[in-house]
């Protein structure tokens, strides 16, 4: 049982505290001058987590962050999600959230100009865009009042993803960033999804002539993709399921010294649990050196 | 659900020979497994593929009349006139919290499938197990097997895993030893509970092995996007002399003769090798129990 001191202990707020982790029904404070966060609730004037998760802990507000848990989006959050359905002037967005995103057909770009109003011929051929099993990268653009979350891809960034493969994360393992579309060195680029969904392609070099260009937004076939391409996509995905499977933070860096630590190893060897762990291990300590 | 681009992506990266984890089209993952991690079962066994599908299966034994037996299944009526043979009883069950893509009713069809499958395979004589060592008086009592798996998570190639836990549940299976009297011609038994013995014929058990056809290739321990994107598979049931002990025919797509032939062989193959090595494996557990060294458990 972990006892917190009451956040008016001036000295104890410098403390640097480890990690901790509770379990639901764990007693995380008897002190009742805490504020009751997420993932927390009071019985018998105790403050008692409700999930399993880590405790954070802002001033006075103690709250649980669970490790599963459901992707709770903030606006400006990049995700990766997969088209579930179409509806009414609308596709619904599997971004494993407590329900299905929506992506308005007035929140994308649409081929053929810049700006212009979506009409029926739009409304018509919305198939054309993103079809029901499609990957798209988006940017999360507001909240509904029922907490359902409306996205938006008018950027060139965001779009639908072809070239390569998606990786499944806990959304908690997602660390925020600066940006969340990584090039790597080796040619493979990694968009990774606040939401947990991680795409891992090839990269693709974009001129800002085709930019401009909206025709090719909505291409559903691959380039060609050679052998040693392969190899790197399957690397980089072994690595972030390796980070997975050990519970790790996931962003660029530690992919970054992962990847160049494996190169002495096959894609396929990258999937035995011992090796995981030491290339793990080398990537925190050099990760600790740099810093 | 699996986009057009995903679709491409796995099956020109099965062509060329890679998966997307790396992986060969002929290379499966690693597994966990472990048995007698039930204490109220007469056997148990987990199985847990790394990268997600789990199963959990427990054996109960239980005492049951002979004649009890009241199915519609053609293959099981044969069965049900012989009087001198015990039973096995399987059931497949998905449970609720299982990461899974299908829907509940495909769930349940899947979990029928299997059932009968099992059914099928372990109450015939290619099951391997001796059935007349199960009859405790001819005509009258005989042992039934109760066998229940749980499909815990779902991570692709759940079949397979299936049936290496039933195998490893039936390794460590033990049944009570019975005394059979007879009294002026009148049969009766006593179970004895302190006696127990392995069950006979438990290592001609068979396992199985799916392969899914994906173009014009096959991929074996296949992942839940790799299902997706094929259109028929094949699940062979293979015991350790390399026998066939059955053939399955799985999704909704048709298979050209030359390819469900090569499909076949390779399952065929990969069987026996999963077979040597899960036998030398299911000894070394044995060896784990009778030291009395705990099992590790769930993770």
């Amino acid at each position: 049982m972990l006892i917190l001191k009451p956040a008016s202990h001036a000295d104890d707020m410098e403390v640097d505290r480890k990690e901790e982790i509770v379990t639901p029904g764990q007693v995380i404070t008897k002190d009742l001058a805490f504020m009751r966060g997420h993932g927390t609730f009071t019985l018998n004037e105790q403050l008692v987590a409700s999930v399993a998760g880590k405790i954070e802990r802002v001033n006075k507000l103690v709250s649980v962050k669970p490790l599963k848990t459901r992707f709770n989006g903030e606006i400006g959050d990049v995700v990766v999600g997969r088209i579930a359905e179409l509806g009414n002037k609308r596709w619904r967005v599997d971004i494993q959230g407590r329900q299905e995103a929506t992506l308005l057909l007035s929140s994308i770009n649409l081929p053929g100009g810049v700006q212009r109003r979506k009409n029926e011929a739009d409304e018509m051929e919305m198939r054309s865009f993103f079809a029901e099993g499609d990957m798209l990268s988006a940017e999360v653009q507001a909240f509904f009042g029922d907490g359902g979350c409306s996205l938006h891809t008018r950027s060139f960034k965001y779009g639908k993803l072809r070239n390569g493969c998606l990786v499944v994360a806990p959304s908690a393992l997602i660390k925020r960033s600066k940006s969340h579309f990584i090039s790597l060195s080796c040619g493979v680029d990694v968009v990774l999804g606040l939401n947990g969904y991680i795409w891992v392609q090839k990269h693709v070099f974009i001129s800002p002539e085709m930019q401009n260009q909206p025709e090719g937004l909505y291409i559903n076939e691959n380039d060609e993709i050679s052998m040693e391409e392969r190899e790197a996509i399957s690397r980089v995905c072994n690595i972030i399921t390796a980070l997975v499977n050990h519970k790790q933070m996931i962003y660029e860096t530690i992919i970054v010294f992962m990847y160049e630590n494996s190169l002495e190893y096959q894609p396929v060897e990258l999937l035995s649990a011992d090796l995981q762990k030491s290339l793990i291990d080398s990537a925190i300590s050099q990760l600790e050196a740099a810093e | 659900m699996i986009s057009k681009v995903e679709k491409d992506y796995i099956s020109k990266g099965i062509a060329a020979g890679i998966r997307n984890d790396g992986r060969g089209p002929n290379e499966s993952r690693q597994l966990e497994l472990e048995t007698g991690i039930i204490n109220q079962a007469s056997g148990s066994c987990r199985v847990s593929v790394r990268g997600g599908t789990e199963v959990l299966v427990g054996i109960k034994v239980s005492v049951g009349d002979i004649q009890e037996l009241d199915t519609r299944d053609e293959e099981e009526e044969a069965m049900k006139n012989r009087a001198d043979v015990g039973r096995i009883v399987c059931s497949v069950e998905c449970s609720p919290s299982a990461k899974i893509v299908l829907d509940k009713r495909q769930i349940e069809e899947m979990c029928i499938l299997y059932t009968q499958i099992l059914n099928r395979t372990l109450n015939g004589p290619q099951g391997g197990l001796d059935l007349y060592k199960l009859c405790i008086i001819p005509g009258s009592v005989c042992w039934i097997l109760n066998i229940d798996v749980l499909i815990l998570n779902y991570g692709g190639s759940v079949f397979d895993a299936i049936f290496m836990a039933v195998r490893g549940a039936i390794h460590n299976t033990r049944l009570a030893k019975v005394k059979v009297e007879s009294t002026d011609g009148a049969f009766d038994f006593e179970v004895e509970d302190d006696e127990t013995e392995v069950l006979e014929g438990r290592e001609n058990v068979p396992v199985a092995v799916t392969a899914f056809q994906i173009d014009k290739n096959h991929v074996i321990d296949a992942m839940p996007l790799e299902e997706q994107c094929s259109d028929s598979s094949v699940s062979v049931m293979v015991n350790k002399h390399g026998k066939l002990c059955g053939v399955q025919k799985g999704l909704k797509g048709s298979l050209e003769t030359s390819l469900l032939i090569n499909m076949i062989q390779h399952c065929q193959n990969k069987g026996q090798e999963v077979i040597s090595a899960m036998d030398s494996f299911l000894a070394q557990e044995e060896r784990r129990i009778i030291d009395l060294v705990e099992p590790v458990g769930f993770r």
